[in-house]
């Protein structure tokens, strides 16, 4: 593409996770976690079913409220900010189940998220659609496009608000292997780029190859953390995944 | 004065006037007063059994409930008063017959098919209203639209005299018993026969049921019956009180909904005790006579208690109360074409540029089309393009109406009168901010729990604010002297209604627009696009409330009065209706909806109007997209296919919790699946 390039690339932030914790009636999803996501890194959220995973998500997304604890990003504390405030500072996401709108069109679903942030929303939208190449469905209704374009789209409206820490559930669900190698390398690109994703995934192998860091969780607590390897090879790990 | 309290009162020979006159104070008026609000205390608790049971077995909230009362009373007195049949076989053909067949039938061609397609709670709702409406117009159409008295009573004989001197009418003790039988009915059915098991196994889930055997449609057929059956009972229970009346009717009966939202749709016996209580509370406030400013304030919540019940109820329902399973709030729009477009704007032109050729009464009837399509506008801001149900936009046409008027008459202190023009400005202006009472309640509700609020608001301002004295007795309300003549006043009223759509259309083209339709295509994934959620639903009610009120503003200064009944509640839904019929994220809709609703009235007979955006929006299971989504249907169809909802809350997933009646039904799934049957998806 020819775009601009951005008159300055976003600071790199990290996304903090201090002794977040959780309650559901009487029983705590997370019951405790410390979490560090640095620039430039990948860092993996696995574990079984019901391990807590996705609620220190919402906690991260600011979609729940931790009921102790605390959510830093770039130090600033965001733990009572609601979603879209953290996604103005810098903190996107995205969805398990393909959240884009399907009445407005691909180009249209990738503006709405250039435009929360001041500055130029055309060249951010248009940059975006280049990077994962949308351009040449960007006019059409984005209802209508197969699993694996809408995937893209998601994620090129979350990269068009000029996010500093990408929170992933499950990026490649519905994606062949095809589409699946692409968005391994576009993610890989925005890490090289200082950016920090945290990627929640069920796909061991595809943590394998992504992620720096991986934490694994068990009944709502952090039991294993480290570089992916060791920590995919850690016999309560492997264990719970019964590999 | 035509509501339940009046009903209550009514029921023991007690005039509320004669009464304070009186100033009784004694333990046996306490008695009195507690056996009188039993009255309608009793219909509301038979109310909210037959809104929980038919939630129960079909999942729908049954909105057409006082629709399908009032219309089983005007049978009831036509059958007895004008054919002159004994009333036992009136009531039992009424009843047992017309009553559970109308609810079976509403239930094979308007709610089957949508439950079928799996639709939102949107479409359900949208259905729900156009049945409100449809049935309302049959009846205006049957019976007419001048309210009727002389209800029979199925229950001649004199009061029943109680240990003390105080008395009770049969009729009271017979509802009383019919809420005892149907409660322990109701319960012993569910827990103990094998077609409660089946009941349940529905309501965890449809489908699943479904493939285990279970036949779901016999399930809601019933369900349907029954709703209607209770609806009819307590129609019979509330009419012999009160004047029949298309519009009144159901009002009431819908304001007892407040018993099954309180009971959160689930308990029978909570609703029981709710309406009994709310009944026995409504006429022992009629003691309670504060002296001072607050008296006015004091008689309007006596006298307007369910509706008071029905507010607080839905507010306190929360989110949790979405009716149906998951879904979008609004039905899915279409993408829009080209062709189908121009088309509509065409004739949308051609119908307001018309009446320029009327004269006289035509002319002056035309004035209303595009006040209304002002008023109309408001929902396709905030519900076509934002995505939130308002049933309450009437409230703010009123207010706009209302303000215009005080400030003319020079009732506002600090003011003097105003002209027109200057009063209607600063009414609008002042309306727009009181969005934020059905703004504020939609930050953290959607669906059924947001369109009963926004319904309840309007019914609080119908009637705490535009059926006052103040609001009812010399007022004056006219157009600008420049603008006197009909001709005149209706370019103006082009002029505004132009300005309006261009504001709109500019807006939805641009940043805001793209945010609103994020807002309502997928609500959590515009937040994590960055889009200030609260905000703009709050920005999206301002905004309806604003335009709201010009165009009630308009209306009223066409009819050169402030009349509380062009901004009734009943009338909101109706408007409500018509404009999801007509495509609802279009602002060529308000238009063609506003002249659909005028023209049909005013060139045939009353209720047509009704009757036809009814019947439309019951077939909204057949209709998605409205008349709009058929023009440009042809066009989505040789480009990209239909967009596709997004998928339901995961709330609704297979993990979703479940009875012990669905657990058992999933595993005799999973069991059948195992032993290789078919029964798997």
């Amino acid at each position: 593409m020819t775009g601009p390039r951005p008159r300055s690339a976003p600071p790199a932030a990290r996304l903090t996770a201090r002794g977040v914790v959780r309650r559901y009636g009487g029983i705590e999803a997370v019951a405790g976690v410390d979490l560090v996501a640095a620039p430039g890194r990948v860092t993996g959220l696995i574990g079984p079913n019901g391990a807590g995973k996705s609620t220190l998500f919402d906690c991260l997304a600011g979609t729940a409220r931790p009921d102790a604890g605390r959510v830093l990003l770039g130090g600033r504390d965001v733990t009572r900010l609601p979603v879209h405030a953290r996604v103005r500072l810098g903190l996107a996401r995205t969805f398990q189940q393909i959240a884009v709108f399907p009445t407005l069109s691909v180009a249209d679903n990738v503006r709405v998220g250039a435009e929360q942030r001041p500055g130029r929303a055309g060249d951010r939208t248009a940059r975006a659609l280049a990077v994962f190449g949308l351009e040449a469905v960007a006019a059409e209704p984005a209802g209508g496009q197969p699993t694996g374009v809408l995937r893209l789209v998601e994620l090129a409206r979350a990269l068009a608000g000029g996010p500093r820490v990408l929170l992933l559930d499950e990026p490649a669900a519905g994606l062949d292997t095809a589409q699946t190698a692409r968005l391994l390398t576009v993610l890989r690109g925005l890490a090289d780029d200082g950016m920090a994703l945290v990627l929640v995934e069920h796909d061991p192998d595809l943590v394998s190859e992504l992620a720096d860091t991986v934490y694994a969780m068990a009944d709502g607590r952090v039991v294993a953390a480290g570089p992916t390897a060791a920590v995919l090879a850690d016999p309560r790990v492997v264990r719970a995944w019964g590999r | 004065m035509s509501t339940l309290h009046a009903a209550a009162l009514h029921s023991v020979g007690l005039h509320p006037a004669a009464l304070h006159s009186v100033g009784l104070d004694s333990a046996g008026l306490t008695v009195d007063l507690a056996l009188a609000g039993l009255t309608v205390g009793s219909a509301a608790a038979l109310s909210g059994i037959g809104l929980v049971v038919c939630h129960r077995a079909t999942g729908v909230l049954n909105l057409a409930q006082g629709a399908q009362a009032m219309l089983v009373a005007y049978l009831l007195r036509d059958l007895v008063v004008e054919r002159q049949w004994p009333v036992w076989p009136a009531v039992a053909c009424c009843l047992l017959l017309v009553a559970p067949a109308l609810g079976v039938l509403l239930d094979v061609l308007v709610y089957r098919p949508l439950q079928r397609r799996g639709a939102g709670a949107a479409e359900t709702m949208v259905a729900g209203l156009g049945v409100f409406v449809l049935l309302i117009g049959v009846v205006v159409l049957v019976w007419g639209a001048a309210p009727v008295g002389g209800a029979p009573s199925p229950f001649g004989g004199g009061p029943l005299v109680l240990p003390g001197g105080h008395t009770l009418r049969p009729d009271t003790v017979a509802q009383l018993a019919a809420i005892l039988v149907l409660a322990l009915t109701v319960g012993a059915t569910t827990r103990f026969t094998p077609f409660g098991l089946r009941l349940r196994a529905v309501v965890d889930d449809r489908r699943l049921a479904e493939l285990a055997g279970v036949d779901a449609d016999r399930v809601s057929a019933a369900g349907w019956a029954f709703g209607s059956f209770t609806a009819g009972l307590v129609g019979i229970a509330l009419a012999p009180y009160l004047l029949l009346d298309p519009y009144g009717l159901p009002l009431l009966v819908m304001e007892t909904m407040a018993v099954a939202v309180a009971a959160r749709l689930r308990s029978i016996p909570v609703a029981v005790v709710t309406g009994l209580g709310l009944g026995v509370l409504q006429a022992e406030l009629t003691r309670f006579r504060p002296a001072g400013q607050l008296l006015p304030l004091v008689q309007a919540v006596q006298a307007n208690l369910f509706v008071v019940a029905l507010l607080v109820a839905a507010l306190l329902a929360g989110p949790g109360l979405t009716g149906g399973r998951g879904g979008v709030d609004v039905p899915p729009a279409r993408a829009r074409g080209g062709r189908g477009g121009r088309a509509a704007r065409a004739v949308c032109l051609v119908l307001l540029l018309l009446p320029l050729g009327f004269r006289g009464n035509d002319l002056r009837g035309a004035l209303l089309v595009p006040a209304l399509a002002l008023v109309l506008l408001s929902i396709v801001v905030v519900t076509g393009y934002g995505g939130q149900i308002s049933l309450g936009q009437a409230g703010y046409a009123g207010l706009g109406a209302l303000g215009t008027a005080l400030l003319m008459s020079g009732r506002v202190p600090g003011l003097p009168a105003l002209p027109a023009a200057p009063a209607l400005l600063f009414a609008v202006l002042v309306t727009a901010p009181l969005g934020l009472l059905t703004g504020w309640p939609a930050i953290r509700r959607r669906g059924l729990a947001l369109a009963l609020v926004t319904f309840a608001v309007g019914t609080t301002l119908s009637r705490f604010v535009f059926q006052q004295p103040y609001a009812t007795t010399g007022l004056v309300l006219d157009r600008p002297a420049f603008l006197a003549g009909d001709r005149a006043f209706y370019l103006a009223e082009l002029l505004l209604l132009g300005l309006g759509a261009a504001v709109v259309r500019a807006l939805h083209g641009g940043r805001t627009g793209r945010a609103l339709s994020a807002l309502r295509d997928h609500e959590p994934g515009a937040a994590a696009a960055g889009v200030n959620v609260p905000g703009l639903k709050l920005f999206a009610f301002v905004a309806g409330a604003a335009l709201a009120a010009l165009g009630g503003g308009l209306m009223g200064m066409a009819g050169r009065a402030f009349d509380p009944a062009a901004f009734d509640p009943v009338r909101g839904l109706l408007w409500f209706a018509a404009v999801v019929v007509a495509g609802a994220d279009s602002a060529l809709a308000a238009v063609l909806a506003a002249a659909l609703i005028t023209g049909l009235d005013a060139g045939t007979v009353a209720g047509v109007s009704a009757v036809a955006v009814g019947a439309l929006a019951a077939a909204i299971g057949r209709l998605p997209g409205g008349l709009a989504g058929l023009a440009t249907a042809g066009a989505a169809r040789a480009g990209a296919p239909p967009p596709t909802p997004p998928p339901p809350p995961s709330s609704a997933g297979p993990t979703g919790r479940l009875t012990p009646a669905g657990r058992r039904v999933r595993a005799l799934i999973a069991a059948r699946r195992a032993s290789g049957g078919q029964a798997g998806p």
